[in-house]
């Protein structure tokens, strides 16, 4: 059901996207910032499923939050002629390959194992 | 169940934002993918744009000036005019004196004729003058027209030069001017026409408003 509900919402959100008007192109860094924030919570999402200590009200505070705080840290970067958010791509970028070495490892470990079981199974 | 329904719902929507966000941003940069933008750096696009801006200004600053410029020269224009003004009318006067050119209006005209005297060039050349001193702006004598150089000769006693050019009576006189000041120059009490009288030669006096001289 939630994959579901995941695909549904993802070519919904892909059909509207490609039918959205333009945006400036000096707006378009905000927007970036905030897919980049978006994507981190996802990844931190996955890997928060793993270590089974999932909870929909982190995911939803931090996906919306961390997406508006970037984009103000941008905003305020862009007042103090101080590039803030090459600093937020660094962070959201390193706990992104953090949370993908936990994904990785979960699966590099479950597969392991089913292979090493089936292994057995044959001897 | 219920919170399964809420946790799917949450997730599709938090895909649905992002995804839509993502190809927002995609079409935007495949719209604004302009080489020069993209090969510009920042720093440069920063320098040109300030380039630009200064060059406006400068531009602009150069059309107020010449905008100034043109309002001069349009009221210098406009005051040559007033003099281009001023000097045709002089221009005319002058013309009109000079007799070069036609004038026409108001005026009188006087016939002088032999009576028992003879008409001499004296009794032509002070009714010219007295009719000059009246304000006459333009006089003939017999079609002939009295101008600064013109000459009044008595060959013999018969024939006057006017203008070198002969004429012999009847002499009429026609004068342009303001119609009463002239008539009255001319018919006041021991004036020109009087003093004929006595001297016994004939003399008629017309008013006319339509005097042509040429």
């Amino acid at each position: 059901m939630i994959y579901i509900s995941i695909v549904i919402g993802c070519i919904i959100g892909a059909l509207i996207g490609m039918n959205a008007p333009i945006i400036p192109y000096t707006y378009s860094i905000y927007l970036s910032i905030a897919i980049i924030a978006a994507l981190d919570t996802v990844f931190g999402g996955i890997a928060s499923v793993i270590n089974k200590n999932f909870d929909l009200k982190i995911f939803l505070s931090g996906f919306f939050g961390n997406a508006i705080l970037s984009m103000l840290l941008t905003y305020l970067g862009e007042k103090l002629n101080v590039d803030i958010y090459l600093a937020a791509i660094f962070v959201f970028v390193w706990r992104m390959f953090n949370n993908l070495g936990i994904i990785r490892r979960y699966y590099i470990e479950k597969w392991t194992n089913q292979f090493q079981a089936k292994w057995n199974e044959k001897k | 169940m219920k919170e399964k329904i809420i946790l799917s719902i949450s997730i599709g929507c938090a895909a649905l934002i992002l995804t839509m966000v993502m190809f927002t941003q995609f079409k935007t940069i495949e719209y604004t993918d302009i080489v020069a933008l993209e090969t510009m750096r920042e720093a440069e696009l920063r320098a040109e744009l300030a380039s630009w801006k200064s060059k406006y200004e400068e531009a602009e600053t150069k059309m107020g000036d010449t905008k100034q410029k043109i309002t001069e020269y349009q009221t210098q224009i406009s005051s040559e005019q007033n003099a281009t003004e001023l000097l045709r009318q002089e221009l005319i006067e002058s013309q009109k004196t000079l007799g070069y050119t036609d004038v026409q209006g108001e005026g009188i005209m006087i016939t002088l004729e032999n009576g028992e005297e003879k008409v001499d060039r004296f009794d032509l050349i002070s009714l010219i003058n007295e009719l000059r001193l009246a304000g006459a702006e333009a006089i003939s004598v017999n079609d002939e027209r009295v101008v600064f150089k013109t000459d009044i000769a008595l060959p013999t006693s018969e024939i006057f030069l006017i203008n070198s050019k002969r004429i012999s009576g009847p002499y009429t006189i026609k004068a342009i001017g303001e119609m009463k000041y002239l008539e009255s120059a001319i018919t006041i009490k021991n004036g020109y026409l009087d003093q004929r009288k006595t001297e016994r030669k004939k003399s008629q006096l017309r008013n006319s408003n339509q005097y042509h001289h040429s």
